[in-house]
């Protein structure tokens, strides 16, 4: 039997989409089936950011309403034979589906993959709860600013109480910089306010955008920042005891760099 | 106060007591009163209706339950012995359950404590007629109010209106008290800017002021 696993945030933006292509194209590297499902219905998404856009032919929502067998609407990766995606609907709004729907539909996804990712919609709306309703376990996005913090403490307390708990966040778009500068709340500021575990940390980085307008995760590139970040966090997911990676502050060992060879000078 | 009505808290919440003989329009324009001088505590607060023994119509619960509505205040069930309240409850999407014949008029004794060890998160409120003390953090945008003092063992970040029935000698303390906002019966102060304190503080009226103290001065 898989894991349910619903990626949710409070604030929107804050890369819960990134989030669930990145998990679920690392697990499925791994060697695990994975199944990422789009719960953002009417705001699509997840099937641009995989580049699988142009194969939908079916949603969930005509799964749910009986139009289409699940198999019919899972998609495969282009890349890895056991990664699927099951697309949003783009034209219906949220109002499509109920909660006893979404526990259905996991049900049968349970049975059939090792891991179940579910991309929430922002927010704390009808959309949410459909998406943790078939949930096992939650992660919550944040990124290290006050007001998505506090959206994020607010998704916390919505999850405890709906008995998916304990949630564990990942804290994405650190900018190692600015938090030695003091400008951006440190992973230990966000953890002190949520006091839930940490399941990892992504940098600021750039090739997110690329991978993203390329529909390539960014787990491809094991030399990127944030596809280290992510694979980090699929280990961790799985299950290894490995530390939460860590994230070189470069500008900051260019600082000390300059500064080095400004003390040569004098 | 009227002995004719009680609010009471205990853990499961606030619970209504409306006495069973008086007249209906004389219980109407009490709680009337009663919630409009007690804005503070009552407005966005859910309570439980005990009607006791009256026989309530669909058409005089629906008052009650406007004149609620119209403070801010929602009803979540209705206690009553009688059959007609609990179908007139029931009809206005209530839920409804019995309660053993009361004798005597309503007792409205000391609130009691109340005595909660978790963290408070953004958009959780906790409110009780007596006295509150949390263990755990108050984080941003959560709520306590009180109609007595409120202690809380953690830090103190989100809101605390402590004496919210109108009780100025009300206190708060906190191990870390950096609040958003202080309120003491109907006395508003936001917290001063300043650097980190890390050691246990309480606030009480002074003078017609909110002061806040280093947890020593309270001794004296
Ligand atoms: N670590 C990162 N570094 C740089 N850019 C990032 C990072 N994470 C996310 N982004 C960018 O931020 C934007 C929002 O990300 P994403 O769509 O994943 O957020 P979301 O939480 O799913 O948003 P929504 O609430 O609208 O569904 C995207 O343009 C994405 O490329
Ligand atoms: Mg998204």
């Amino acid at each position: 039997m898989g894991r349910v696993i619903t990626v949710t945030s409070g604030k929107g933006g804050v890369g819960k989409t990134t989030t669930t292509a990145n998990l679920g194209t690392a697990l499925a590297m791994r060697g695990a089936r994975v199944a990422v499902v789009d719960a953002d219905i009417g705001l699509r998404n997840l099937d641009v950011v995989m580049g699988l856009e142009n194969r939908i032919v079916y949603d969930l929502v005509d799964v749910v309403e009986g139009r289409a067998r699940l198999r019919q609407a899972l998609i495969k990766d282009k890349r890895l034979p056991e990664l699927c995606l099951l697309p949003a609907a783009q034209t219906r709004d949220k109002d499509a589906v109920n909660a006893q729907q979404m526990i259905d539909l996991t049900n049968q996804l349970r049975a059939e993959f090792d891991y179940v990712l579910i991309d929430s919609p922002a927010g704390i709306e009808a959309g949410f709860r459909n998406a943790i309703a078939g949930a096992d376990e939650v992660i919550i996005v944040t990124t290290p600013e006050v007001s998505a913090v506090r959206d994020a403490d607010r998704i916390v307390g919505l999850v405890e109480a709906a008995e998916k708990g304990p949630a564990s966040l990942v804290i994405n778009r650190i900018k190692p910089r600015l938090v030695s500068r003091g400008e951006m709340l440190s992973v230990e500021d966000v953890l002190e306010l949520l006091a839930i575990s940490l399941l990892g940390i992504v940098p600021e980085d750039e090739t997110i955008v690329i991978a993203t307008n390329r529909g390539e995760a960014a787990v491809y590139d094991p030399s990127s920042l944030a596809g280290r970040a992510y694979i980090n966090i699929a280990q961790r997911l799985a299950g290894e005891d490995v530390p939460v990676m860590a994230i070189p502050d470069q500008q900051g060992m260019l600082d000390r760099l300059l500064g080095l060879f400004g003390r040569r000078r004098t | 106060m009227s002995d004719l009505i009680s609010i009471k808290g205990g853990r499961d919440g606030l619970r209504l007591r409306l006495d069973a003989s008086a007249a209906w329009p004389d219980l109407l324009s009490w709680l009337d009163q009663h919630l409009s001088e007690r804005r503070g505590f009552f407005h966005g607060a859910s309570l439980v209706i005990d009607l006791g023994e009256r026989e309530v119509s669909p058409a005089q619960l629906d008052e009650i339950l406007t004149l609620m509505r119209q403070h801010g205040v929602q009803a979540t069930a209705v206690d009553s012995s009688e059959r007609v309240t609990r179908a007139a409850a029931r009809s206005a999407g209530l839920a409804a359950r019995p309660l053993p014949r009361y004798t005597g008029s309503v007792a409205a004794g000391e609130p009691e404590a109340l005595l909660v060890i978790r963290t408070l998160r953004s958009g959780q409120v906790l409110r009780h007629t007596g006295h509150i003390t949390l263990i755990g953090d108050v984080n941003p945008g959560a709520e306590i109010i009180a109609g007595g003092s409120v202690v809380v063992w953690g830090r103190l970040r989100g809101m605390v209106h402590a004496g919210a029935l109108g009780d100025s000698n009300a206190i708060i303390c906190a191990l870390e008290l950096t609040p958003t906002q202080l309120r003491i019966a109907d006395l508003i102060a936001r917290a001063p800017e300043r650097n980190e304190v890390r050691r246990p503080e309480f606030a009480r009226v002074v003078a017609g002021e909110i002061v806040v103290d280093g947890w020593e001065a309270f001794k004296r």
